[in-house]
């Protein structure tokens, strides 16, 4: 998957290039919005990661000039979180919109949003070494050993489980599966992971869930725990 | 358009109603002055005419009237614009009293037996277009002989004196009306001197002055109430100035924090080579560190957006039993791991902004669990009464000191600055939740008894009726 960076910070730029290249894509970052749009038109790219504030052209510009010509999905970055700002992206055309700084986790899980096709598949059986997961009646077995998991419980293993090997925020599970949007001062979504985990991984040698210091937590089955 | 000064409105203004009143009254003085004037003059006429009929009554004959011309002539003597003719029953001129040679040619005559009043007298204009008013009546002499007695004055030496009255007092009232305009603008101007000198006052003040106050001095009332409306605003602005000034010392305080941890844990790990473990735990703590200063950096832009009057909040109308529940279920893995119940009790319904409502709510929930002992139970009780909602955190703990309880709210202010938790706080949490409030048109209070209950109350004014 080939993506344009569009990002006249050079720092950022070069972060968000080695970021995503390490997660799969091919990314060409261009610091300027003149050449942005340029690159944006002439080549194909699969997505195009936009920063609004840009020398030369604007992104809002940038954003109005690419979708005269083509449907290329376009996340757009701002600084300013205001409500006007955001309908005003995606009245433009944007398909997503992120105000720094943002978690780089976000912006992958962001990224793969728009790229997949289509809407999540809800899988009904999932395996993921020896844990297995029945989403249909709601029950979860490890070594053929059933779990009892609160409701809560359940709705954040399957969040990780189909989202599995991606890391995630605090904030996108606390959004995910509480429907909470707020930032608190209280470790909740640790604690909820720590009791999870004491389910799921307690008295087992391989662990599947894992803390990624700073960033967020990750099912998977071979991880190095940081 | 340049506005027009307000000493140079009043004056105008002034000088108007003067203007108005010296008008109208010369107007009426120069309108009596007409009628006694023309009342005098019919009164006049309409004697002389009657005398004349009379005289001419008790004489034998036109050969009679002839002889005794003096004798009735002498009614009309002394004034040059007087004039008599009577005319014989021929049309000859038996007597001819008209020095100025007026037209008194008259069609309608009163008959002999008709009482002379002023309302026969007519109103003519001679060859020189002179206005002429007079009245001809027919006298009878002894022997039968008819004669036409023609009585007229002109009206000229009256229009001339009318005029001259008019244009005098004209020039009376231009000149009163000068010394009017002049008079009222001294005034005026004495009156709003004070209002310059506070202008002058007010010109001395900037952000760094707020300090000044205006004097009113010996001004009139109404100005001290203006100075006294102007100072209480100083008071409010300079408290406000000095809140922000506060805030910004704060948010700087807060924020050499996390940037002296990440500099320092930074420095340390290049000091020598470290493994890759090292590294890795080092740049886990740097995260951590730029999301506190992100969550303050998102607290401050909340509470300036919440500021801002054109601050939307997306109503809906809120089951507050159910939101509870919610919202003690994202807290219940805390709660649990701490040893703390959570209790919903009561139920209400609002119109509020659901991601704020739960923001309030869920703010003071975090800081009921950090301070409530193991054991023990927070409540959450939501109530109606008079249409307004309630909604009380109240948890058992160490209880909040009275000093303290009035600053809870403010920004940064945390009740023990050396808490080891200003890690995870922002100190910005209930300040958070007042603006929250204030977006709704409530408001929040606390009570607290020492190593008693806390309680935090949201107060929703009522329901709008739409």
């Amino acid at each position: 998957m080939r993506l344009l960076v569009i990002e006249d910070e050079k720092k950022a730029g070069e972060y968000l290039k080695k970021g995503l290249e390490e997660s799969g894509y091919t990314v060409d970052v261009v610091g300027n919005g003149i050449d942005g749009l340029h690159q944006a038109i002439e080549e194909d790219y699969d997505l195009v990661v936009l920063d609004v504030m840009l020398p030369g052209m604007d992104g809002w510009e940038v954003l109005r000039r690419v979708r005269a010509k083509k449907d290329t999905p376009i996340l757009l970055l701002t600084a300013i979180d205001e409500l006007e700002e955001r309908v005003r992206g995606l009245e433009l055309g944007g398909d997503d919109y992120l105000v720094k700084p943002f978690a780089f986790v976000e912006l992958l899980a962001r990224i793969r949003t728009l790229l997949r096709r289509g809407p999540p598949r809800d899988i009904e059986h999932v395996h993921i070494g020896d844990l297995e997961i029945d989403a249909v009646r709601r029950r979860v077995r490890r070594s053929g050993q059933r779990i009892d998991l609160t409701p809560k419980e359940f709705s954040l293993l399957q969040l990780l489980a189909r989202r599995r090997g991606e890391v995630l925020s605090r904030t996108q599970i606390a959004s995910y599966v509480w429907d909470m949007n707020f930032d608190s001062d209280t470790n909740v979504v640790e604690v909820a992971i720590r009791r999870l985990r004491a389910k799921i991984d307690d008295g087992h040698d391989t662990k599947l869930i894992h803390t990624v210091r700073g960033m967020g937590y990750v099912l998977d089955e071979e991880r190095e725990d940081s | 358009m340049r506005r027009m000064s307000l000493s140079a409105r009043l004056t105008a203004t002034f000088v108007a109603i003067t203007a108005a009143c010296f008008i109208l009254v010369g107007w009426l003085l120069y309108r009596a002055a007409e009628q006694r004037i023309y009342e005098q003059d019919e009164t006049n006429l309409v004697l002389s005419a009657r005398h004349i009929r009379r005289f001419v009554a008790e004489l034998g004959s036109v050969d009679d009237l002839k002889a005794h011309q003096d004798r009735v002539t002498i009614s009309v003597l002394g004034d040059p614009s007087n004039a008599l003719r009577i005319v014989d029953g021929a049309g000859r001129i038996v007597v001819d009293h008209n020095a100025m040679g007026y037209r008194l040619d008259i069609q309608s005559v009163v008959p002999t037996d008709q009482r002379i009043v002023s309302s026969m007298l007519r109103t003519w204009h001679d060859d020189r277009g002179l206005p002429i008013r007079g009245v001809a009546v027919v006298g009878q002499l002894q022997d039968g002989a008819r004669v036409t007695i023609v009585v007229a004055r002109s009206l000229a030496d009256r229009e001339v004196l009318l005029r001259r009255y008019g244009r005098d007092m004209a020039l009376r009232l231009l000149a009163g009306m000068l010394a009017a305009i002049l008079l009222s603008y001294v005034l005026v101007r004495r009156a709003l001197r004070p209002l310059h000198s506070m202008a002058t006052d007010a010109a001395t003040i900037h952000a760094q002055s707020l300090h000044t106050r205006l004097s009113a001095g010996n001004a009139p009332a109404e100005l001290h109430a203006l100075s006294g409306a102007l100072n209480d605003m100083l008071d409010r602005l300079e408290n406000g100035f000095a809140r922000v000034w506060q805030f910004t010392v704060d948010l700087a305080h807060d924020l050499r924090t996390p940037i002296g941890n990440l500099r320092g844990t930074n420095e340390v790990a290049l000091t020598r080579p470290r493994t890759s473990a090292e590294y890795q735990a080092l740049l886990g703590s740097n995260i951590e560190e730029c999301d506190r200063v992100s969550r303050t950096i998102e607290s401050v832009l909340f509470l300036a957006r919440a500021d801002n009057p054109q601050f939307a909040l997306q109503r809906v109308t809120l089951d507050v039993e159910a939101e509870l529940e919610r919202i003690a279920d994202y807290f219940e893995g805390v709660a649990s791991e701490a040893r703390v119940a959570i209790e919903i009790s009561g139920g209400a319904t609002i119109d509020a902004d659901r991601e704020l409502f739960r923001r309030a709510v869920g703010n003071l929930l975090s800081n009921a669990l950090r301070y409530t002992p193991p054991e023990q139970v927070i409540k959450l009780v939501a109530g109606e009464a008079n249409g307004t909602v309630t909604v009380a955190v109240e948890n058992p703990g160490a209880g909040i000191p009275a000093e303290h309880l009035e600053k809870l709210f403010d920004r940064f202010y945390r009740v023990d600055r050396s808490r080891s938790d200003s890690a995870s706080s922002t100190g910005l949490g209930l300040s958070i939740v007042k603006s929250i409030m204030e977006l709704h048109g409530g408001r929040v209070t606390v009570e607290s008894q020492l190593r008693g209950i806390t309680r935090f109350v949201l107060w929703f004014p009522a329901r709008r009726t739409s």
